[in-house]
């Protein structure tokens, strides 16, 4: 049982700076030496509606959100009618006596006071700040420090209004948070984390079309162009975006795309050529709601059977889904690497839920592979597509050896990657590329392909983000669980989950119609004991779920 | 100087404008041969459709792409590497149809990629439909009682999207289209040569730009100028219509780096970050 969980929940309009509010408060908390989590419940649009952000710390790693809250801190009316009732016995709601009267509540007139400090602009996100500090007795001058360091406009402004704010709440003050603040962390979003790992790995270009959730990968890697030495570019469409990837792959350059469903129909023409014209490719699909347009800025796993169906025609390709930040750091490095040692694509499928939400992170790059593949040692009558016993071909690259000529074919080809119609140039064509299946399923095996928390009897299988929520979960469950999740998809890690075949587990999984279930039943002829779904776009809180979990063992 | 024949047999009807574009082009990697172009630093990318089927009979590097998609992976090859010399090839359906957006989107960023349109007024390869430069009133399978949309003018077209080189060549002016083809490579910057290229299947148009094309003499030093003859119908001008100096895609984004030939290793990288 876990009770040293805290969790402070921010809520108010869009464009109140609620999320970064959120992020400065949960970089105190780690500096403070906790473990912290961050979700941002957010809509499609850029200003007012209902936002709120959520962090969660505590000693041991938390792993997921929770909906009821020690600190609730309101901007606004609207925050306050839905979140008064998640507030814990003994927390506290501060809101904005400016826009609600509530009794046990303590109200501050926060816009009153901001308005007095700015002449012109606002920054109501620093009211948050403020308070928290207060709250927890933490030092004036760390507050002062942290709002100098993470806004860098309107500073004294800031500091007079988080002053007079600090020295409002801290007469209530109740519950003092005596660190040291000297911890070093890395607060990191799941798509950080994948930018990272595809760094490490030897990643030269991103190329992109916004949508969210993938988006903020592109803002990311964007951002960090001097300091990582990758090229984002945000390109016309989605099939630009993945027809300049293979074409900076013909040209030797590591590159990877990503976006979420609706951006991956319109790539799937091209995701098929990376098949053919065997494109090493890294891929990101960050699912959301859908279909279609969807819900834009929720999380889902509707798109399993997508990922592992996407394209056309048949060829090898892989599909893993990390399911914590750390993997979400690994895999884009294996998977960058896998896409070159076998030259075909690789998609990385996460959902809005790990790409966006945030934890502080130790990341170890050391032991992270390199994409690199077979050289044709610059023999002169090349041929790209090589039929070897492996099915892969060595590369050369334009300019590398003078004398060859180095031709991809989206079209059927001989090895010479001229086209063809032949019917035996044609299967030994599509022989050699499905030889690969084999190479990737060894080649895979060099990584964790599944990963087992707990030892219980009661299995339950997930993957994705959906595996974070069920770790947490587990903390408030004395039943005997044991979560099995599959990493890599395809190819089916069939080894390591043989134990399991036939037998009955518990699914858990964002989708409505058991995506994931079906899959299992497909591959390792699981039977569903439960089906546990959510498609409301939100993330189960951990104490539901456990509670679920327990009806599901009792059924 | 290498070979730049393939073995593969060519299927272009026989008197297919095709043959006077590869003839050009041929002929044009020499000179650039001579300008000191290498053939091993030209890399070529192709759509689909008849235009298309030059890849499998120009002995260079490249990448047979998608339809519509050749300047997309040009594109990408570009900025990977620099260094090579980017020629694409497409069709009028491919280009300024499916491809639409990547034209526009390479010129608008000055990519500094060379674009020959073969334009023979029709989609060959599908067996004739009408294409976005298709005449009003074209007869095809999908348009058997005319098509009733305007075309488009390519020259116009890409000058507005901010093409720096701007030509239009005829392929039964082989000469000229070579010379239109070596400055276009040698131009930095967006170069777009449209060529007129008859079908004999489908749109034998052999006789009407006997009769009505005409060479322009000098570039046209306004832009208005170089839009009117672009347009004009009643003579058709070849020649260079446009020509400027623009700072390149690749260079406002690295100056003057080379991504693939500075690549990192992932060793060099966890040095550096660690
Ligand atoms: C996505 C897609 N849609 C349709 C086709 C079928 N297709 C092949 S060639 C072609 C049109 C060719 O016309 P154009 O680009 O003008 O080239 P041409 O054959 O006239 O040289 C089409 C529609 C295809 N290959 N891919
Ligand atoms: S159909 Fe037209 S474009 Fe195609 S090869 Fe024949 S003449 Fe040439």
């Amino acid at each position: 049982m876990s009770e040293n969980i805290y969790t402070i929940l921010i809520g108010g309009r869009a464009g109140e700076g609620i999320k970064k509010a959120a992020q400065v408060i949960a970089g105190l908390l780690c500096q403070a030496g906790k473990q912290v989590y961050q979700a941002d419940d957010y809509q499609s649009l850029i200003r007012g509606g209902h936002n709120f952000s959520t962090v969660s710390s505590s000693d041991e790693t938390v792993y997921a959100a929770y909906q009821d809250a020690d600190l609730i801190i309101c901007f606004d009316h609207r925050s306050v009618e839905e979140h008064a009732g998640f507030l814990k016995p003994g927390g506290v709601l501060f809101c904005n006596s400016d826009e609600s009267d509530l009794e046990d509540g303590a109200g501050i007139p926060m816009t009153s006071i901001m308005k007095k400090h700015y002449p012109e602009g606002s920054n109501i996100g620093i009211v948050a700040i403020a308070i928290f500090c207060a709250h927890h007795s933490i030092h004036q001058y760390i507050m002062r420090n942290t709002i100098k360091q993470q806004f860098k406009r309107n500073i004294a402004e800031n500091i007079a209004f988080a002053d007079e704010i600090y020295e409002l709440v801290i007469k209530k003050s109740s519950e003092p948070m005596d660190h040291p603040f000297d911890h070093q962390y890395r607060f990191l979003s799941g798509n950080q984390a994948i930018g990272l790992g595809a760094y490490y790995a030897g990643l030269d270009f991103y190329f992109a079309y916004p949508m969210t959730p993938a988006s903020s990968l592109l803002h990311y890697l964007a951002l960090k162009k001097e300091s990582l030495g990758i090229y984002a570019i945000h390109a016309e469409s989605e099939l630009a975006a993945i027809n300049m990837a293979i074409g900076s792959a013909v040209a030797g350059c590591r590159s990877a795309v990503g976006s979420s469903g609706g951006g991956f129909a319109l790539m799937q023409e091209a995701f098929s050529m990376a098949g053919i014209v065997e494109a090493p490719l890294l891929c990101v699909l960050t699912s959301r709601p859908g279909p279609a347009t969807g819900v834009s800025t929720y999380t889902a796993q509707e798109d399993l059977w997508f990922a592992i169906n996407q394209g056309h025609g048949e060829f090898p390709r892989v599909v893993a889904s990390p399911d914590c930040h750390e993997r979400a750091f690994s895999l884009a490095a294996e998977l960058l690497s896998l896409a070159w040692e076998v030259q075909t694509p690789a998609i990385l499928l996460t959902e809005k839920q790990l790409s966006e939400d945030m934890r502080n992170l130790h990341l170890d790059q050391t032991s992270l592979p390199e994409a690199s593949c077979l050289m044709d040692n610059c023999s002169k009558d090349y041929k790209r597509y090589a039929i070897t016993e492996s099915g892969i071909s060595p590369l050369q690259f334009p300019q590398d050896c003078p004398e060859s000529v180095v031709k991809w074919n989206s079209h059927e080809h001989f090895e010479t990657g001229l086209r063809t119609d032949a019917a035996g140039a044609m299967i030994a064509m599509k022989d050699k590329r499905n030889r690969k299946n084999a190479v990737l399923e060894k080649a895979t095996r060099k990584y964790q392909r599944v990963a087992v928390y707990g030892n219980g009897e009661n299995v339950i299988f997930a993957y994705g983000s959906t595996v974070m929520e069920l770790r947490e979960a587990l903390k408030y469950t004395d039943s005997g669980f044991r979560i099995v999740a599959p990493i890599y998809l395809e190819p089916f890690p069939f080894e390591e989950l043989k134990e399991y075949e036939g037998k009955a587990a518990i699914v858990v999984e964002h989708s409505s119609t058991g995506q994931f279930a079906r899959f299992l039943q497909w591959k390792l002829k699981l039977q569903t004991k439960r089906n546990i779904l959510k498609y409301d776009g939100r993330a189960f809180d951990p104490i539901k779920l456990a509670n679920l979990l327990e009806e599901a063992i009792h059924a | 100087m290498r070979e730049l024949d393939t073995n593969k047999a060519n299927t272009w009807c026989s008197g297919c404008g095709n043959f006077g574009i590869i003839n050009a082009v041929k002929k044009a990697i020499h000179d650039l041969n001579a300008k000191e172009v290498g053939t091993d630093d030209i890399v070529i990318t192709a759509g689909i459709g008849c235009h298309g089927k030059i890849f499998d009979y120009l002995n260079l590097s490249g990448i047979y792409g998608l339809h519509g998609r050749a300047l997309a992976t040009a594109q990408g090859i570009k900025l990977a590497n620099p260094d090579l010399k980017i020629i694409s090839f497409g069709g009028d359906g491919d280009s300024l149809g499916e491809g639409l957006e990547h034209t526009l989107f390479a010129a608008k960023r000055n990519m500094d990629i060379t674009l020959i349109l073969h334009n023979n007024g029709n989609y060959g390869l599908t067996t004739g439909q009408f294409s976005p430069l298709s005449f009003q009133g074209y007869k095809g399978l999908s348009t058997p009682f005319g098509s009733i949309e305007k075309p488009f003018d390519a020259v116009p077209l890409l000058i507005e999207a901010g093409a720096t080189f701007v030509a239009r060549a005829y392929s039964a002016r082989i000469d000229h289209l070579c010379e239109m083809i070596v400055k276009a490579v040698q131009h930095k910057g967006f170069s777009f040569v449209e060529v007129l290229q008859p079908c004999v299947a489908y749109n034998n148009t052999y006789q009407l730009f006997n009769q009505k094309v005409k060479h322009l003499e000098i570039v046209p030093d306004k832009l208005s100028q170089a839009l009117t003859l672009a347009r004009s119908t009643e003579d058709i001008y070849i020649g260079i219509f446009h020509q400027e100096t623009r700072a390149v895609y690749h260079e406002l984004l690295y100056q003057d780096a080379n991504p693939y030939r500075q690549r990192k290793s992932a060793a060099e990288r966890r040095e550096h970050k660690a």
